[in-house]
C-alpha cells in the first residue's frame, strides 16, 4: 500500500510540472496585460513602463518562468499583482473555505444518495423508484447558482432565518459558522445528490443482475444482507470513483455559489483573478487545483480495494 | 439588583439604536490595499478616502478647494503654492496635523520605493515637475513648480492620487513598508476581512471642514454613525436581496432594478451624473475610418438621444462633451450635439466614397457600462444607415489590450471620471505614433490641450474649451454620448445618502 502510494505521487510530479509549464505560457497567450488593467484608462506610458517593470512583465517570458519555477520550488508562489498579498497563504485561506462548503456538503449529498440510488435499485421501477429518479433529475437539472438564488429567496429574505453575507469559520464558531454555511451547503448538497444517488443507482442496478447475487438469494438470504454485503460493496466502486471526481471538481470550481453567497472561497478568487490577469494567483490556484485532483484521486485509488474485493493497491 | 442592570445592559447592547449604528454597504469588489493612492481602483479610492484627505480636494463642480488647507494661493508667475494649513486638526492616533506631515508625506510620495502611481505626473516626465517643497512655519507650506499649470491642483486632488494624502509616520512600519492609513478623515480604519467586508470607525475628534453639506470631498463631513461597514458583494441578485432583506442599507444596483425599488416605499432612489464617459471611439488611422466624411455619417447615423435613453433605461442624460454637465466650464457651446440626419448621413457616405465595407463596434459584457448594449443599439442604427456594422464582443482585459494597441475600428468604450477638462480632453488625446491608445491626433486640438493645461485664467480656459468641443464635433474621433450614472438605492432609515462621482459617501449620513 505504502509502494503504491509513494509510486503515485511520484507519477504526480510529471502531471503537475506539465500543469505548471501550461498554465504559465497559456495564460499569457491571453490578450490583455497585468499593467494596464490595473491602470485602466489613466494609464500614461511613463505609469505604465514603471509598473510593467515593478511586476516584472518587462522580463522575457522564458525569463520569468525560470523564476517562478525556482521560487515555487523553494515555496515561495508569489505576491499577488493586485492585492499584494503572499499567494499561498491567500490560497490556503480561501481553500479552507471552499473545503469546509464542499467536504460537507460531499459528505451528506453521499450519505443520503448512495442509499437513495440502492434503493430506488432495489425497487426498480417501483413507485419509490420512479421517485426518486425524478427527484435526482429535477434537482440535476437545476443548475446551481439558480438553486442558490431560490433559497436565498426562502431563507433569507420571505423567512429571515439565515443572514444573507459573510462567512465564519465553523472551528472558530460552530453555530455562527453553521448559519453562514448552511445556504451554500444546502446548494451543492442539492445538485450532488441528484448527480450521486443516479451513479449509484445504476452500478447497483448492474450489479443486481449479476448471478452472484441471484445465488444469494438462493442461498435464503435476507434482502438487507444481499444488498448490504454482496450488492453494495460490488456497486459503490464506480460511486465511489463519481464522489472522487466530484470533490476535486467542487474544491476548485464553486465559484458561481461563492459569488452567489458572498463566500471569500478558492473559485471566486480564481475568477477574480483571471479578470485581473493577476498571474501569480492564477497560477497558484490552478497548481492548487491540480494537487487536489492528484491527492483526491490518490485517496480515491487507496481507499477503493475496502469498498471493492477485486481490486488491490499492489 | 446586579441582575437587573445585568438585563439592562443587556438589552442597551442589542437596542435596535445600538445597531442601528452602523451603516452598511455594498462594494463590487474587495479593497485592493489601504495604501492610497499606490495600489487601488476605484473602489478603493471610494473606501480609503473616507480615512484619508489630502490638502485640496474636488468640489461638486469639478474644482479644486482647500480641504486640510485653510486657503491656497498662487504667485503672479503661477510657479509657487502657499498652502495655509487648517489648525486644530489631529490624526486618528491623537497627533497634531502640522506642515511637518506634509513635508514627510511629500518625501515618502516622491520616493520611487513608494510606488505613489501619480510620480509621473510631478516629476518632470509628464512635463510637470515639483521644483520644492518648504515649511516656513508650522502652518504653511510653500511648493514651487516648473511651468505654470492650471492642473497642478488637480492632480493633487485627484482620487486615483489618493488625494496625495496626508498620513501619520506611523502609517508605515520602521522598515518603510505600509501598515494601516492613519490619517485625518471623518473615519478611521476598523476592521479588513478580505473578500468579505472593510469595516471603518467614527473617528469622533474629526473637525469638519467649513460648510453646511458636502461638497465632493470637501465642504462638511461629520461622521454621523458609529461605524460603516462595506460588504463585498458582486452578485447583482445578492446586492438586491442584500437592500431588500435589510443587510445592505445602501448599494449601488443595475438600472434595470431601479423601477422596482423606486416602486417601492421602504426605499429611496438617487441617480446621479458623474464625470466618466461613455463613448463610441472611432479608429482615425484605420483606412476607412480616416476619411472625416466616413466618421461624421457614423455621427449623423446615431439617434444619440435614444441611444442613451436605451442603453441606461432612462437614467442617462445625453452628453457629446468631454465635460461633464456639474462642471463650470459646462457652456452652451459644450452642449451642442451631432444631429440625427439619416439623409445627410448617407450623403456623407457617398462622399466618403463608402461601398459596404464591414465596421466592426468592438464591446464587452461588463455589468458596470453599458458597452454591449451601446453596440447592439448603435449597430441597428447604424444599419438603417446602410452601413454595414458588426459586433464582436470581448471580456475587458482583452477590450483594454485592443484599445491600448490601437487595433480596433469601432469600440464602445468608457472613461474613467476626469474633472478638468483639460485633463478630460488629454485623456483620449495625442500622437499617435507615440501613443496609439490615444483617439484623438488632431494637431491643432494637440495645441489647444496643451494651452488649456498651463492657462490658469477661467475665460481664457473656457474659449479654448469651447474652440476643442467644437473641433471634436467636426473631426469625430470619437462619439461621447453621455456621462456615467450611479443609481443608488437606500433605505428610508439612512439619511443623506448619496453617491458622488460613482463613489459610496457616507459621511453626513445618519442612521435612524
Amino acid at each position: 500500500m505504502l509502494k503504491f502510494a509513494i509510486s503515485r505521487i511520484i507519477a504526480a510530479i510529471p502531471t503537475l510540472f506539465i500543469v505548471s509549464v501550461s498554465v504559465f505560457f497559456l495564460i499569457r497567450l491571453i490578450p490583455g496585460d497585468p499593467a494596464s488593467l490595473m491602470l485602466g484608462d489613466l494609464a500614461d506610458a511613463a505609469s505604465l513602463a514603471d509598473l510593467r517593470s515593478r511586476l516584472g512583465l518587462d522580463q522575457s517570458i522564458p525569463v520569468q518562468f525560470t523564476i517562478w519555477l525556482g521560487n515555487i520550488l523553494s515555496g515561495d508562489f508569489g505576491r499577488s499583482i493586485t492585492s499584494q498579498q503572499e499567494v499561498l497563504p491567500l490560497i490556503l485561506g480561501r481553500l479552507r473555505v471552499s473545503a469546509e462548503i464542499v467536504l460537507i456538503a460531499v459528505l451528506l449529498a453521499s450519505v443520503i444518495a448512495v442509499p437513495a440510488g440502492m434503493i430506488a435499485a432495489w425497487r426498480q421501477n417501483s413507485l419509490t423508484d420512479v421517485a426518486l429518479v425524478s427527484i435526482a433529475t429535477v434537482l440535476l437539472s437545476i443548475p446551481a447558482f439558480w438553486m442558490g438564488l431560490l433559497l436565498l429567496l426562502l431563507f433569507v429574505l420571505k423567512l429571515g432565518w439565515l443572514p444573507l453575507v459573510g462567512y465564519v469559520s465553523i472551528s472558530q464558531d460552530f453555530m455562527q459558522g453553521l448559519l453562514y454555511i448552511i445556504l451554500p451547503v444546502a446548494t451543492l448538497l442539492l445538485h450532488e445528490i441528484g448527480v450521486i444517488m443516479r451513479m449509484a443507482r445504476a452500478s447497483t442496478l448492474e450489479v443486481m443482475q449479476l448471478d452472484y447475487i441471484t445465488h444469494a438469494r438462493a442461498k435464503g438470504l435476507s434482502e438487507a444482507a444481499v444488498m448490504w454485503r454482496h450488492a453494495f460493496k460490488n456497486a459503490f466502486g464506480p460511486t465511489w470513483t463519481l464522489i472522487g471526481i466530484v470533490l476535486g471538481n467542487l474544491l476548485g470550481g464553486i465559484a458561481v455559489i461563492e459569488t452567489v453567497f458572498a463566500i471569500p472561497g478558492l473559485g471566486r478568487l480564481l475568477v477574480e483573478a483571471i479578470f485581473a490577469r493577476d498571474y501569480p494567483v492564477i497560477q497558484g490556484c490552478l497548481l492548487m487545483i491540480a494537487t487536489i485532483y492528484v491527492l483526491v484521486n490518490l485517496v480515491v485509488d487507496l481507499l477503493y480495494p475496502v469498498f471493492d474485493p477485486k481490486v488491490n493497491a499492489q | 439588583m446586579k441582575r437587573i442592570v445585568l438585563s439592562a445592559m443587556m438589552l442597551g447592547l442589542l437596542s435596535p439604536q445600538a445597531m442601528a449604528q452602523t451603516i452598511t454597504a455594498s462594494i463590487a469588489q474587495d479593497v485592493r490595499s489601504t495604501n492610497p493612492g499606490v495600489n487601488r481602483d476605484d473602489t478603493t479610492d471610494g473606501v480609503v478616502l473616507h480615512m484619508v484627505e489630502g490638502l485640496v480636494g474636488y468640489r461638486e463642480d469639478g474644482s479644486v478647494g482647500p480641504l486640510l488647507a485653510q486657503s491656497v494661493d498662487m504667485s503672479a508667475d503661477g510657479l509657487t503654492y502657499t498652502f495655509k494649513l487648517r489648525t486644530g486638526i489631529t490624526f486618528h492616533n491623537g497627533e497634531t496635523f502640522s506642515a511637518e506631515n506634509v513635508l514627510w508625506n511629500w518625501t515618502r510620495y516622491m520616493d520611487p520605493a513608494t510606488e505613489w502611481r501619480c510620480l509621473a505626473e510631478f516629476d518632470g516626465r509628464n512635463g510637470l515637475k515639483v521644483e520644492s517643497v518648504t515649511a516656513p512655519d508650522a502652518q504653511t507650506i510653500v511648493m514651487t513648480i516648473n511651468q505654470p499649470s492650471a492642473v497642478f491642483l488637480d492632480a493633487l486632488a485627484r482620487t486615483d492620487c489618493g488625494m496625495a494624502g496626508i498620513l501619520h509616520y506611523a502609517s508605515v512600519n520602521e522598515d518603510g513598508t505600509w501598515n494601516q492609513p492613519i490619517g485625518t478623515g471623518p473615519y478611521k480604519f476598523g476592521t479588513w476581512k478580505r473578500g468579505e467586508y472593510f469595516e471603518l470607525e467614527a473617528f469622533s475628534d474629526y473637525v469638519t471642514p467649513a460648510g453646511s453639506a458636502p461638497d465632493g470631498y470637501v465642504g462638511a463631513k461629520k461622521p454621523l454613525a458609529e461605524k460603516v461597514r462595506f460588504y463585498v458583494i458582486s452578485d447583482p441578485e445578492t446586492i438586491k436581496a442584500g437592500l431588500l432583506s435589510g443587510t445592505v442599507d445602501l448599494a449601488a444596483v443595475a438600472s434595470t432594478d431601479v423601477p422596482e425599488f423606486a416602486a417601492n416605499p421602504d426605499f429611496n432612489v438617487a441617480d446621479s451624473v458623474d464625470a466618466s464617459k461613455h463613448t463610441l471611439s472611432l479608429q482615425v488611422a484605420d483606412p476607412l475610418l480616416s476619411k472625416v466624411e466616413m466618421r461624421q455619417a457614423i455621427a449623423a447615423a446615431l439617434d444619440l438621444p435614444t441611444l442613451v435613453t436605451q442603453v441606461t433605461n432612462g437614467s442617462g442624460r445625453p452628453n457629446n462633451s468631454a465635460i461633464f454637465p456639474q462642471s463650470m466650464y459646462y457652456s452652451d457651446v459644450q452642449k451642442q450635439a451631432f444631429a440625427h440626419d439619416l439623409d445627410k448621413a448617407r450623403e456623407l457616405l457617398a462622399k466618403a466614397g463608402y461601398k459596404g465595407e464591414p465596421i466592426t463596434i468592438i464591446a464587452n459584457k461588463r455589468p458596470t457600462t453599458p458597452s454591449f448594449e451601446t453596440a447592439v443599439v448603435a449597430q441597428a442604427m447604424l444599419q438603417a444607415a446602410g452601413i454595414n456594422a458588426t459586433i464582436e464582443v470581448m471580456e475587458w482585459g482583452t477590450q483594454l489590450s485592443r484599445y491600448f494597441s490601437g487595433n480596433y475600428q469601432m469600440m464602445a468604450f468608457s472613461y474613467s471620471s476626469r474633472f478638468d477638462p483639460a485633463l478630460s480632453f488629454e485623456q483620449f488625446s495625442g500622437p499617435k505614433d507615440t501613443t496609439s491608445g490615444k483617439v484623438w491626433n488632431n494637431p491643432e486640438a494637440l495645441k489647444l490641450i496643451d494651452e488649456g493645461k498651463a492657462v490658469s485664467d477661467p475665460a481664457r480656459r473656457q474659449a479654448i474649451f469651447d474652440e476643442l468641443h467644437t473641433l471634436l464635433l467636426h473631426d469625430v474621433p470619437m462619439i461621447i454620448y453621455s456621462n456615467g450614472v450611479n443609481d443608488i438605492v437606500s433605505n428610508k432609515r439612512l439619511e443623506g445618502a448619496v453617491s458622488w462621482q460613482s463613489k459610496l459617501r457616507l459621511w453626513e449620513v445618519a442612521k435612524q
